[in-house]
């Protein structure tokens, strides 16, 4: 067990899962609009993408993807999360993008097996 | 070496589902047999062992096939609806009172779903709260875990001003 667990596949890469989940929003919602009829797609799509991308890195992880897609009105809204899991292996990261008629959202929570 | 490859392999199959993290116990509880045989590799082993435990915590089998108690689904839906209730019922939307009552709520999601002492799982709690504009809203989410042990709870709560939407996920530790 310990000979798996090294320092590069025990951990959670936040710089790595950033850059891929940035990547997965600009290809599914990238210079469209905010669309009522679309968007159910869109939080599918950004969700399904970012999840097969972290299951390509291959580590011993169980992932929960979140996407959130707000119109922009000039309404706020703020977002938190606690977690109870193991800080030296668990890992998250939260993606803030928007456009000119939208903010996405995306959160990646990785808990480790075992 | 060859030990250590066979335990790569095992382990790789574990994300796959319970079955085969079955087998790595297995192949794992072979090791420590063929470890008490020949005490000079056992010896150097450990000493490997140790320079990582630093790192991992080792734990000792446990040969459970799966959780002996299971997430309450409905219990932390009536405290997800408790605490969106008690702090949102009558309160306006303004932007820093919002921003900690988010934390704020979380956290005490946090703490009461701990409080109801569920061994083996990990949970994350999402809370968002927002202001009532007119707006479109579209939340969704998607996991890769364990179907058969793992779960989620979500309650929303709405008032003229504000909405306030909470999640539950608890994912089963192996």
């Amino acid at each position: 067990m310990e000979e798996f667990h090294n320092g590069n596949e025990g951990s959670f890469n936040q710089e790595e899962v950033d850059n891929s989940i940035k990547e997965c929003i600009e290809s599914v919602v990238g210079g469209d609009d905010y669309s009522q009829s679309l968007v159910n797609k869109w939080t599918a799509g950004i969700v399904e993408r970012c999840l097969t991308q972290l299951v390509k890195q291959g580590k011993p992880y169980k992932y929960i993807v979140t996407c959130a897609v707000m119109q922009k009105t000039g309404a706020g809204l703020h977002t938190a999360n606690s977690c109870y899991w193991d800080t030296t292996m668990d890992g998250s990261c939260t993606v803030r993008w928007e456009n000119r008629t939208m903010y996405c959202v995306v959160s990646v929570f990785a808990v480790a097996i075992a | 070496m060859s030990d250590v490859a066979k335990d790569k392999s095992q382990k790789r199959e574990k994300r796959t589902g319970k079955v085969s993290s079955e087998g790595s116990h297995g192949v794992k509880g072979n090791t420590r047999t063929k470890d008490s045989i020949s005490t000079v590799s056992c010896l150097t082993e450990l000493g490997h062992h140790d320079e990582n435990i630093r790192m991992t915590v080792t734990m000792e089998n446990t040969y459970q096939m799966g959780p002996h108690k299971r997430f309450p689904v409905p219990a932390v839906t009536d405290i997800l609806k408790d605490v969106l209730v008690s702090y949102l019922q009558e309160e306006k939307y303004e932007v820093e009172w919002s921003q900690k009552m988010t934390k704020t709520i979380c956290e005490v999601i946090r703490a009461r779903v701990k409080d109801l002492m569920i061994p083996r799982y990990k949970t994350v709690v999402l809370v968002h709260i927002g202001q009532l504009n007119g707006q479109s809203m579209q939340m969704s989410s998607r996991c890769l875990w364990d179907a058969s042990n793992d779960t989620f709870a979500s309650y929303s709560f709405k008032n003229s001003s504000l909405f306030g939407v909470a999640t539950v996920y608890a994912v089963y530790y192996e």
